[in-house]
């Protein structure tokens, strides 16, 4: 065959035929790199979703932002009755400065998927009451559930004084950059907190 | 002539193994920088000790789930993963470490979709198409052994479809993102870049730039972009103009590195790949050189193929 001789003389067939093979996948790859990047259905429709995954690589911020996003997380006092914020670093510990850590991506793909949510309330909650983290709300007070946030802050223009991106506790912000995702139920934080549910008020959180 | 066979040939015609070489040292030391947080904690990342998404029973968002390892088992991939990337940038039985260091970066990036990003994803295909290829014949712990043991000087130009193969990946992603670019804002709004400028990622260069240079300059960049990476077959795939494409591409990736945090290690990566596979044959020559007096130290035997000229 045709490409049996293109690769170096004296080389097995069988060799030969696995360099074709090996061709072939890595031309099938690139195309479909190609096609998922472009925004054709092509690939979404022919393959299973593992390998489509691996071919999302390009299209990589192709739309303005029209916000800085930040996700933030409070945790019900239960002594309180309040909601404070928690710093969820210390659960996190991955790129714990910036929107690569696990906690931002959690909030980024699945805010809106409450077996997700549920996970993560769990998770906090249980983690906080376990004590032995400096996570913003003393280990000693127990928290009954959790409340999860973004904050959508504006974009500079062009020629406006700028500031360095830092973060600043979440008292800091206004309502109006709020946007609340999730918090766990009235009668999950009143059972977790060991209180009767009449007795857990929220602020109007629900 | 049949434009297929012209391809086929394309593919099949003798290269210097050098690019490889340099790709096959870069790469996995790329990977495994952009992989050095998440090893620090793998018992959180892929192990039972961090948070989990739950299994959503087929939810686009979740490629494939995977349960949490133990931590002895997570530690152990992480370990596996480390030793076989340093092997595979080293040379060291080139096919196989390589093989061992894609199977886990495949893993990783499934295992945990939260921590996985565009190095995640492609860095498999990238490491494969090393280990499948004659990466490991010229700079490497296997060219020394195997000249210690009497094996003749390495050739210097061989078939080598994966050099093909990582020669064309940044071109298909450019291409690709040029597409997505141009339906997505890119035409639209005029400021995308500086958009980007102002979250998590920005670093002090950043900052400093966006303090510095006007608006009209990030619009100018934002339009140099769209041209390079819509026309990369173009610019790549022509003799007179692949050189000034290569710098630009190069440059892109480097400030790109510097402008948004965490995005060196994709930087690093793309830049490796850049330079492996499109750096004028006449800079690469003193590595060339050096690799040539390795090579000839324990024997002083003549090459076995010409030098490199194409």
């Amino acid at each position: 065959m045709r490409y049996v001789s293109a690769v170096p003389a004296g080389i097995h067939p069988w060799r030969a035929r696995a360099h074709a093979v090996l061709a072939i996948v890595g031309l099938v790859y690139l195309v479909g790199v190609w096609l998922e990047g472009a925004g054709s259905t092509l690939p979404g429709k022919v393959l299973p979703r593992t390998p489509l995954y691996f071919l999302q690589i390009a299209a990589l911020f192709p739309h303005a932002a029209t916000a800085s996003i930040d996700y933030r997380a409070e945790g019900w006092v239960c002594r309180e009755h309040k909601w404070r914020e928690i710093t969820t670093r210390p659960y996190f510990p991955l790129d714990p400065d910036d929107k690569e850590n696990r906690f931002q991506r959690v909030m980024h793909f699945f805010r809106d998927n409450r077996p997700t949510m549920h996970a993560l309330d769990e998770y906090l909650v249980s983690h906080h009451n376990a004590g032995g983290h400096d996570d913003g709300i003393p280990a000693d007070d127990k928290i009954g559930g959790i409340r999860v946030l973004s904050l959508r802050l504006p974009l500079p223009n062009p020629g406006d004084a700028l500031e360095r991106v830092h973060r600043k506790p979440l008292a800091e912000y206004p309502d109006s950059v709020r946007k609340n995702w999730y918090h766990s139920t009235r009668a999950l934080r009143a059972e977790r907190c060991g209180s009767a549910e009449r007795d857990v008020h929220d602020e109007g959180a629900e | 002539m049949n434009p297929f066979l012209r391809l086929w040939d394309w593919l099949h015609e003798p290269v210097p193994v050098l690019r490889l070489a340099l790709i096959r040292i870069a790469a996995p030391l790329a990977i495994l920088g952009f992989m050095a947080g998440r090893l620090a904690h793998a018992d959180e990342w892929i192990g039972d000790q961090g948070f989990r998404v739950p299994d959503l029973g087929g939810d686009w968002r979740q490629p494939l789930y995977v349960p949490a390892l133990p931590a002895w088992g997570a530690w152990a991939i992480a370990s596996i993963m480390v030793a076989s990337g340093l092997a595979c940038a080293l040379g060291v039985k080139t096919r196989w470490s390589g093989l061992t260091f894609a199977a886990t970066l495949a893993f990783v990036a499934v295992a945990d979709r939260l921590a996985a990003f565009t190095v995640s994803k492609m860095s498999p295909a990238v490491v494969i198409a090393l280990a499948v290829g004659p990466a490991g014949s010229r700079l490497s712990w296997d060219a020394w052994w195997r000249r210690a043991h009497g094996s003749k000087l390495p050739r210097k130009l061989r078939p080598a479809v994966s050099l093909r193969f990582l020669q064309l990946l940044p071109v298909f992603i450019y291409s690709s993102s040029g597409i997505a670019k141009e339906r997505g804002d890119w035409l639209k709004v005029p400021l995308v870049l500086w958009t980007q400028l102002h979250d998590s990622y920005q670093t002090s260069l950043s900052f400093f730039l966006a303090e510095h240079i006007p608006g009209w300059a990030w619009t100018l960049m934002q339009g140099l972009v769209l041209m390079f990476e819509m026309g990369a077959p173009l610019w790549f795939g022509w003799s007179r103009t692949r050189h000034l494409a290569f710098l630009f591409g190069v440059g892109m990736h480097l400030m790109i590195g510097l402008m948004f945090g965490p995005v060196l290690w994709f930087a690093l990566l793309m830049m490796a790949v850049l330079i492996g596979g499109y750096a004028p044959l006449s800079w690469l020559a003193p590595i060339d050189a050096l690799a040539d007096r390795v090579e000839r130290r324990k024997r002083g035997t003549v090459p076995a193929t010409t030098e490199v000229t194409s």
